[in-house]
């Protein structure tokens, strides 16, 4: 219980237009003219800061009317008003949570609300949830060593699941590595023939190897307080698999210290945490490699892979080339080259027409009796090193120890 | 007849006290038990019928001059459209549909124009042979938004049809359900998440004939020619009357919930029809659906509602979800009984009149079955 209060408004207030006349309201035809009056409304007690609770509800009605269309159609067919809606239904709900003096509760729940917006909505009004969760952050930042750590008792730092067992690498299918090569090099021999590598000694300087050494205490100071999309059960093809979302302390409680009962496995993964908090970003760089690609920059797809030992990604291959950077744990991968394709009984479905039916771990070679005549690749990946995928190659992923990646898709 | 609603009220549809004035402080956003309907006490002796959108109601009084009046957003009377006459009528959220002997009218209501954005004409003979309510017309059902109107094959010989957000079900003569459109949260009832382009069968209920069809947000009902309801589709907030994960963990909040069992089923989605029992297996003789609540009516004339219930519409008299039917005992109490239920996306509107007080319970019963399956 917290009864610590913050004046977190002034300075919230300072990133907002100075007028409710210059803030902005614009919407297409798709959204109706009574949503829009709320929305109106909303901005109207917005500025009066008159009726904090007013404004709370015109924020959750602009919220569950905004999330019944993002959940209608597939994601992919959303109108992007809406996913502007839900970010504005944010917005006016952190301004409610945030008025006169915000509890810690509040601030939480706020910070919370940020994140649903950057997760779910779209960008408004210059990314301003992305500025605002950044203030809110520090406010609750600063005050919280010695509040948590006098309730946490030391028992619960073993992380969960550390000796998996590590797969013997038969020294024919072990996938070659090389030392830091030159950008030609790469290009020739391993780019230009699509051969996977594993590359040492190029990602060593990265702040997240040094003075920002990534452990879950560094992750629960820079990103603790921020929700995050989990995938719950132990692969994407399960029947039970789920998503939920939980902030990033929930999830190392549950899932990498091992308080949650019933043995479920938790993977935060394929997830854009690099842009969501950028100050994790600041650690990590995208390999010079990338520049061989015809893409811009801003096209490479940086995704976070954050779990305990035991995760596993099933046999699949993405439509892009991928240098996957290993910096905490170990991982097991096992590539297949796409000529493949034929012995891996790929899924009939759309949605997982690039995913193998087959589980590498056990193999059902009475249903897939192909699967076993097919050569592959292997490695163990350690923390330093780099796996080039060339676009397309298949791969299966399954971490050994508590483990961290970082991918980075590029053409 | 006396009309009640309860839910959600931002605009002032179920009933406003000051003028214009929206969701600024004067009107109680969430009616959490039901309230009578303002503009309906009056000429308590005719018949009316009501729609809902999620901002307006309308309601049409039926007798000598019928005709719509809208409620709640943006309901100037000088702007509703001219619907003398009309026999049926359907609301969205930009149009209202009016059903008139000779012809169905789709008037836009963002737009002050004078002439319906879509219109068609019925020969006579159409119009006496259709006896079905919007939004089906002669040839087809009509939709608000372009190309208005969408053509279904007679042999469907259809007495009934249901529009969800993004699917359709459909009731033959013969008792036969077929669905179509997403299946994103299994709202077709084929097992499947498939899309369908055509009206299909839906094969798990052949063999029991069904008289009644509704459609919610993403999920789906029937009530079968005993009085059974059948459930599908998206289970998020409890619609479908089975145990939401989401539902009972609100319950569990604040309570010791340390002796839950973790074991428990839930059900998140439900691409089959599943049989839904009421308390004491009572008889359903009607249903509706908001888009994430459910509203059954039964032979007694008692209400249920299950689902989604933080804007009231559950008429509980608060903001809880529920996963399982819960009888309205506010009608009871007041010695009413319930004879007609439509949902609104977010809120519910109920038709009551006052329980007979002679002792002819089968005669009554019987009445009552006539006028609310017509």
């Amino acid at each position: 219980m917290s009864t610590t209060m913050a004046h977190v408004w002034p300075e919230l207030q300072g990133k907002l237009p100075h007028t409710e006349a210059d803030f902005p309201l614009q919407f297409s035809e798709k959204v109706e003219p009574s949503i829009a009056f709320v929305l109106k409304q909303a901005r109207c007690q917005l500025y009066s800061g008159e009726n904090a609770s007013l404004l709370e509800q015109n924020a959750q009605i602009i919220l569950d009317f905004s999330w019944e269309k993002l959940n209608t159609g597939t994601w992919r067919d959303v109108d992007k008003e809406w996913r502007r809606v839900y970010s504005y239904g944010c917005l006016f709900k952190v301004g409610s949570l945030c008025h006169g003096e915000a509890s810690e509760a509040k601030l939480q729940e706020a910070i919370k609300t940020c994140d649903m917006g950057l997760l779910m909505g779209a960008a408004v009004m210059d990314n301003i949830l992305q500025t605002l969760v950044g203030i809110l952050q520090n406010k609750v930042k600063k005050r919280q060593p010695g509040e948590e750590d006098s309730n946490e008792e030391p028992a619960v730092k073993r992380v969960k699941g550390v000796s998996a067992s590590v797969p013997e690498i038969s020294p024919v299918a072990e996938i070659p590595r090389t030392q830091c090569p030159s950008l030609e090099r790469f290009s020739m021999d391993f780019l230009a023939l699509q051969k996977p590598v594993i590359l040492k000694g190029v990602i060593d300087h990265w702040p997240a190897f040094k003075d920002h050494c990534w452990s879950i205490d560094y992750l629960r100071t820079v990103a603790g307080c921020r929700t995050v999309p989990v995938e719950v059960g132990s692969r994407y093809t399960d029947e039970e698999w789920s998503q939920t979302l939980v902030t990033v302390n929930e999830f190392i409680d549950s899932y990498i210290l091992g308080k949650e009962e019933g043995g479920h496995v938790g993977y935060l993964a394929q997830h854009q945490l690099f842009d969501q908090i950028p100050e994790l970003k600041e650690d990590i760089r995208i390999p010079d490699y990338c520049c061989l690609g015809e893409g811009e920059e801003d096209d490479i797809t940086i995704n976070a892979w954050f779990g305990p030992a035991g995760t596993v990604s099933p046999l699949h291959h993405d439509p892009q080339n991928n240098f996957l950077a290993q910096v905490v744990g170990r991982k097991y991968i096992r590539l297949y080259s796409p000529g493949e394709s034929d012995k891996l009984y790929p899924h009939q479905s759309q949605l997982l027409h690039n995913t193998s039916q087959v589980d590498v771990g056990s193999p059902d070679v009475a249903r897939f009796p192909d699967f076993v005549k097919a050569p592959y690749q292997e490695c163990i990946l350690n923390p330093g090193e780099v796996l080039f995928i060339p676009v397309q190659y298949w791969h299966y992923v399954r971490s050994l120890d508590l483990s961290f990646s970082v991918s980075f898709w590029w053409s | 007849m006396i009309w009640f609603g309860f839910g959600f009220n931002g605009f002032g549809q179920i009933y406003s006290t000051a003028k214009e004035s929206v969701s600024d402080g004067d009107v109680e956003v969430k009616v959490f038990a039901p309230v009578k309907l303002s503009d309906c006490g009056s000429d308590g002796e005719k018949r009316q019928q009501l729609a809902a959108s999620w901002s307006r109601a309308a309601v049409l009084r039926h007798g000598g001059h019928s005709c719509v009046r809208l409620c709640g957003f943006g309901s100037d009377p000088s702007r509703t459209p001219r619907s003398q006459g009309c026999r049926d009528a359907l609301l969205s959220e930009t149009h209202l549909t009016l059903s008139f002997t000779d012809r169905t009218e789709c008037w836009s209501l963002d737009q002050t124009d004078s002439a319906p954005v879509w219109r068609m004409d019925h020969t006579p003979q159409e119009s006496a042979e259709l006896s079905a309510a919007l939004p089906l017309v002669p040839g087809g059902y009509v939709i608000s938004a372009p190309p208005f109107f969408h053509r279904l094959s007679p042999r469907l010989c259809v007495v009934s049809l249901a529009l969800g957000v993004e699917h359709a079900v459909l009731l033959s003569a013969s008792g036969t359900v077929f669905t179509w459109g997403s299946s994103s949260h299994g709202q077709l009832g084929h097992g499947e998440l498939c899309r369908e382009v055509e009206p299909r069968p839906v094969e798990a209920l052949w063999g029991v004939a069904m008289r009644g069809v509704a459609a919610g947000g993403w999920h789906s009902v029937c009530i079968s020619g005993g009085g059974d309801l059948y459930t599908w589709g998206w289970n998020e907030s409890g619609q479908l009357g089975l145990p939401s994960r989401a539902v009972r963990r609100g319950t569990l909040e604040g309570a010791a919930g340390a002796g839950s069992d973790s074991r428990e089923v839930f059900i998140s989605i439900q691409a089959f029809p599943a049989l839904l029992d009421l308390p004491q297996e009572a008889e359903v003789t009607r249903v509706s659906c908001g888009s994430r609540h459910t509203a059954a009516l039964t032979g007694a004339g008692d209400l249920y509602t299950w689902g989604w219930g933080e804007y009231g519409q559950l008429g509980q008299e608060t903001g809880c979800s529920s996963d399982q039917p819960v009888r309205v005992d506010f009608f009871a109490d007041q010695g009413l009984r319930v004879v007609d239920v439509v949902c609104g996306p977010w809120n519910t509107f109920v038709c009551a009149e006052e329980t007979d007080p002679t002792p002819h319970p089968d005669a009554t019963e019987t009445s009552h079955l006539s006028t609310t399956l017509q």
